[in-house]
């Protein structure tokens, strides 16, 4: 039955390939094709280095879209992810400006991020209010926070220890030449991708092997389902907002590290990038659908489209329009072939 | 004499002002089967989600095995051996046959992982004794049809040791030949003990299945019969009228005089 119906129609799926690994197949191939064709048109955009830079870029969006890929399974959405970056890299900038030691800083700012999710959590099941106006309120909460806390100012001169998360590497190679000067051999792999592949890792995990993640996806699925059959409903969105909260926290602080600097304005309209990467991996906005996989592909996607535009000297606001119809299309495609 | 498996005494929920059910008692022994009939918003329903943990009475108590019990929740219920198949059916759609039997209590491996093989196993021999043509167990459910969600529901119910089973019409949406796999698996249950709870509307499955009605009109509980007592007439006229027909007498003894 069901691969009759699949083998119908324009959007085919190959016998034998379930939907969503066919969705994330043709993800995967808009890929290749964007890095294709960014690589024809410049030469420079095809190499190790950028590479690099591509990978850095995309660690900070694929950090936020993570967590929000989780919220979006259950059902709900993560509008605070943008403000909630900016509160904790900017109250990790405080701590270590007040001269607490870096790791407990950015472990704090971390906390903070949790706690910002938490307090969603607490507002959506609790108080049962929706997702959307929930986390509206905490976006506008957490950078009024941010701002106050720092009077707008940026906090910058926060030393070397500070910037290493952001702008160290992994086997970075660097030979000294016989003239004096250094050449790098292998410029290493960034910490912050690092970070973002082992988060990924991390939430697959958790996602397929864990009675969490099974939650995660009935509560999505069917609210009342899940409840009825003895699902810790309450837990498991507080979880999942909790754990966007605190990769938020975790994405700030690889943002700010980067910049060696703290700013309370950073990350205003992050939210819809992560939102972007999750949905075109392949999330439903409906709850019960996504994965990691497709949301990495996503964020690789909005990273690759970004660098290579900017490579081609396409201006920002036409990236935006771009960006927009991309996610369009990725949507409309999807709905396209569950239609039938 | 061993108590009831599952008294509920005095039951009272109130919505604001309306009284959905009031002042219910009603027991359920090991082995027997009651039917509980009603209209539609008789009551029944709100009854029978209090007994399963979904709804918290407004007043009154719940005595498993001749022990008070709080419901407080589903898990609750399942505890004490109460086990429901919702009309609803309660599946998570996007999941599959496995996933949705094991619901809110996966099996683990040592490590605390989800152990998927052992689930599809487990829940391969459970379906197959109710249904042995089904196949697809790595689908969503979504994609099932209607009898194979139906099933899915009801070895969701049987597989964790249920003692008192509460059927919010598990034959809705079956066609003959399931509804009579149904009925087997009713009396194969009563045989083992296991206490069944049965909306129904269809009066020929109850008078097939129950060894007992129960009939609530607009919230009370207006008549307990052994079935041999009455006849569908008799049942009708409490489900309509709330009361029995004015020349009522037991059809058992009626036949012996």
């Amino acid at each position: 039955m069901s691969v009759a119906a699949n083998g119908a129609g324009k959007a085919k799926a190959p016998p034998g390939l379930n939907a969503e690994t066919f969705h994330k197949l043709s993800a995967l191939a808009t890929l290749a094709l964007l890095v294709g064709v960014f690589a024809l048109g410049n030469a420079a955009f095809f190499s190790i280095n950028n590479g690099l830079t591509v990978l850095l870029q995309t660690s900070v969006i694929g950090l936020l879209g993570i967590g929000m890929t989780m919220v979006i399974i259950t059902g709900g959405i993560d509008l605070s992810v943008g403000s909630v970056l900016a509160l904790s890299g900017t109250v990790t900038g405080l701590l270590v400006k007040a001269g607490v030691p870096v790791p407990i800083g950015m472990t704090a700012g971390v906390a903070v991020g949790a706690l910002c999710g938490l307090a969603s959590g607490l507002i959506i099941t609790k108080m049962r209010i929706t997702p959307f106006v929930a986390t509206l309120g905490m976006m506008l909460i957490a950078r009024g926070l941010a701002l106050q806390l720092t009077g707008a100012a940026p906090i910058s001169q926060l030393g070397e220890a500070f910037g290493r998360l952001g702008n160290g590497a992994l086997f970075r190679m660097v030979e000294t030449q016989p003239n004096g000067l250094s050449k790098v051999i292998f410029p290493g792999i960034p910490y912050p991708a690092i970070l973002l592949i082992v988060t990924a890792l991390a939430a697959a995990y958790l996602l397929r092997r864990r009675s969490l993640g099974r939650h995660i996806y009935a509560v999505g699925s069917n609210e009342e389902a899940a409840r009825l059959s003895g699902v810790d409903v309450v837990r498991t969105k507080i979880a999942a907002y909790v754990m966007s909260g605190a990769l938020a926290g975790l994405a700030g602080n690889v943002l700010m590290s980067r910049l060696v600097t703290a700013q309370p304005n950073e990350g205003v309209m992050y939210e819809l990038d992560a939102i972007a990467a999750a949905v075109i991996g392949g999330a439903s906005l409906n709850g019960g659908v996504g994965g990691i996989a497709g949301t990495m592909i996503g964020a690789f996607i909005i990273g690759v489209l970004r660098n290579g535009l900017n490579m081609a000297g396409v201006s920002a606001f036409i990236q935006q329009i771009i960006i927009g119809v991309v996610v369009i299309l990725a949507v409309f495609i999807d709905q396209m072939r569950n239609r039938r | 004499m061993t108590p009831p498996l599952v008294e509920m005494i005095g039951i009272e929920k109130h919505f604001g002002g309306i009284h959905a059910v009031n002042g219910v008692s009603l027991s359920l022994h090991p082995g027997e089967v009651v039917g509980v009939l009603g209209h539609n918003g008789a009551g029944k329903s709100c009854l029978m989600r209090i007994l399963s943990g979904a709804m918290s009475p407004s007043a009154g108590e719940i005595r498993v095995g001749g022990k008070s019990a709080s419901l407080g929740s589903p898990q609750d219920a399942r505890s004490h051996g109460i086990e429901t198949i919702y009309q609803t059916l309660a599946l998570a759609d996007h999941l599959d046959a496995a996933a949705n039997l094991f619901l809110g209590r996966e099996l683990r491996t040592r490590w605390g992982n989800l152990d998927d093989k052992l689930m599809l196993a487990e829940a391969r021999k459970v379906l197959a004794r109710l249904n042995p043509n089904f196949r697809n167990l790595g689908d969503p459910v979504s994609r099932l049809s209607g009898g194979q969600r139906q099933v899915i529901a009801i070895a969701r119910a049987i597989y964790f040791n249920v003692k008192c089973l509460i059927m919010d019409e598990p034959t809705a949406a079956l066609g003959p030949a399931e509804t009579a796999m149904v009925g087997q698996l009713i009396k194969q249950l009563r045989q083992e003990g296991v206490g069944i709870f049965l909306i129904s509307h269809d009066m020929h499955d109850v008078f097939d299945l129950c060894d007992r009605v129960v009939v609530m009109n607009r919230g009370h509980n207006v008549g307990s019969y052994r079935i041999d007592e009455v006849t569908k007439d008799d049942v009708l006229s409490l489900i309509i009228k709330g009361a029995l027909p004015d020349d009522w007498a037991p059809r058992n003894t009626e036949r012996l005089q």
